[in-house]
């Protein structure tokens, strides 16, 4: 499943990279996202990813690899995770472009998620549909907290 | 496999409702089981306690009570299929029921657990939101009816509270001169669109006089579409059957299609046009003088 996103945030780019760095505030926008932790800083993290449909609940741990970065510009990353309890794989890869647009700063977010095994039985649609709901909730969130501070 | 888990088998409504209360997310009220068990077998979900509400007397009842038709909520598929009550009144009911699933669900699986499971690709209640139904919920202490439109949430989420369960679906009487046509379509083993139709004509047969759409299957939850209803309502025939791709669009747009396995959100969006649009016309012959009516000549 391929989700793309734009977000405009009234902030300047050195503002919007230093928030994608600052791993505490970050994953206070990401839904679902608990205790992240860095393994190796600018390339390497940990997170726990929980979310629930109906009376589904999952929970992946996740680890997250920085494949790419060029400063104030974009970073590619790699995240993956097993829940063994409902035996379920999810690997996601983030594509993150930055530009300034004036006072603005331009986000483009491009996102694969695979999900893999009994979970995916659930329905690709529903699955879709929550990762829709995930970058929108992620979407807002960004904007609220860049934009929110000066 | 199925895991371990503990079966209580209350013998009303408010045991089963105090169970639910006192053990939480724990616990969870099984009537068919077709839905539930398959997902804890698949091990996607797990609960200590199962509620097996099939013990409850009287919530299997399909009657007519004081001018409306009562579902109890543990009646099978199968059941409501062949009630000569429902097959007198309720017809495209019964078409529907006739095609839930495969011949296994429908002998043990409930309408009760149909609805209560809310899984997105399901027909109850698409067409129960078009008969204007109302669901009745109990619990210890009290009852509640809920129109089915604020029933459903989302997927595989309703609005019941965690103590409540549903007891039972009323129906109303279909008005004279009124059907219901209901019309899916799937290539998967569960259906991927599903367009639901009420309609009345005036006395003369010659006008729209109500009409009532919701669309299942393609998006989280069913969902009554009232901009595409406006569009057809006190129309003459001729110009309901212009406005009726019009609002086939409407209906479609506003469905919440998602794109799936099952088909692209544009794909599903044009073919609730198409299903409308011949749903539109099966109830409308159906409505008509002579026609084979459900309000019209048995109401």
């Amino acid at each position: 499943m391929r989700f793309e996103k734009e977000i405009e945030i009234l902030n300047s780019k050195e503002k919007v990279w230093a928030f994608l760095w600052d791993v505490d505030r970050f994953i206070t926008c990401v839904p679902g996202c608990k205790e992240a932790k860095t393994v190796e800083a600018g390339k390497s993290y940990t997170a726990m990813m929980v979310e629930k449909v109906g009376p589904f609940r999952v929970e992946f741990p996740m680890g997250i690899e920085v494949l790419e970065s060029q400063a104030m510009s974009h970073i590619k990353a790699r995240a993956s995770g097993s829940d063994s309890r409902v035996g379920s794989r999810l690997k996601v890869e983030i594509d993150v472009r930055m530009k300034e647009e004036g006072k603005k700063t331009h986000l483009s977010l491009g996102v694969t998620v695979d999900i893999l095994g009994k979970l995916a039985t659930l329905g690709h649609s529903i699955i879709k549909r929550k990762a829709d709901l995930v970058m929108e909730e992620f979407a807002q969130a960004i904007k609220n907290r860049l934009e929110g501070v000066s | 496999m199925l895991k371990r888990f503990r079966l209580e088998e209350p013998e009303s409504v408010k045991d089963a409702s105090d169970f639910l209360a006192r053990h939480g997310e724990s616990a969870r009220v099984y009537a068919g089981g077709t839905e539930l068990l398959l997902v804890m077998k698949e091990g996607l979900i797990q609960y200590e306690r199962l509620i097996n509400i099939k013990n409850i007397a009287g919530l299997d009842e399909v009657k007519l009570d004081d001018g409306v038709i009562h579902l109890g909520a543990l009646a099978t598929h199968c059941k409501l299929a062949s009630s000569t009550l429902l097959q007198e009144r309720l017809p495209a009911f019964v078409r529907m029921e006739k095609n839930v699933a495969n011949i296994r669900v429908r002998e043990v699986g409930t309408l009760g657990g149909n609805l209560s499971f809310a899984e997105p690709h399901a027909d109850p209640g698409t067409v129960l939101m078009v008969l204007g139904a109302k669901l009745v919920a109990g619990k210890s202490s009290s009852r509640r009816e809920i129109p089915v439109e604020k029933f459903f949430v989302d997927a595989y989420e309703t609005c019941l509270e965690a103590d409540e369960i549903l007891t039972g679906i009323r129906v109303p009487l279909l008005p004279s001169h009124s059907a219901v046509a209901y019309l899916k379509f799937g290539y998967l083993e569960r259906p991927s669109v599903g367009v639901a139709l009420f309609l009345a004509v005036d006395g003369g047969g010659k006008s729209i006089a109500d009409a009532r759409i919701a669309v299942g299957c393609v998006g989280p939850a069913p969902k009554r579409i009232e901009e595409a209803e406006n569009l057809l309502k006190g129309k003459g025939f001729e110009e309901a059957s212009r406005l009726i791709s019009k609002a086939g669009e409407i209906a479609g747009h506003a469905s919440q299609a998602i794109s799936d396995l099952h088909g692209s959100q544009d794909y599903k969006e044009h073919i609730v046009q198409v299903l409308l649009k011949r749903a539109f016309h099966q109830a409308y012959g159906q409505c008509q003088p002579g026609g084979k009516g459900q309000g019209g000549l048995h109401g």
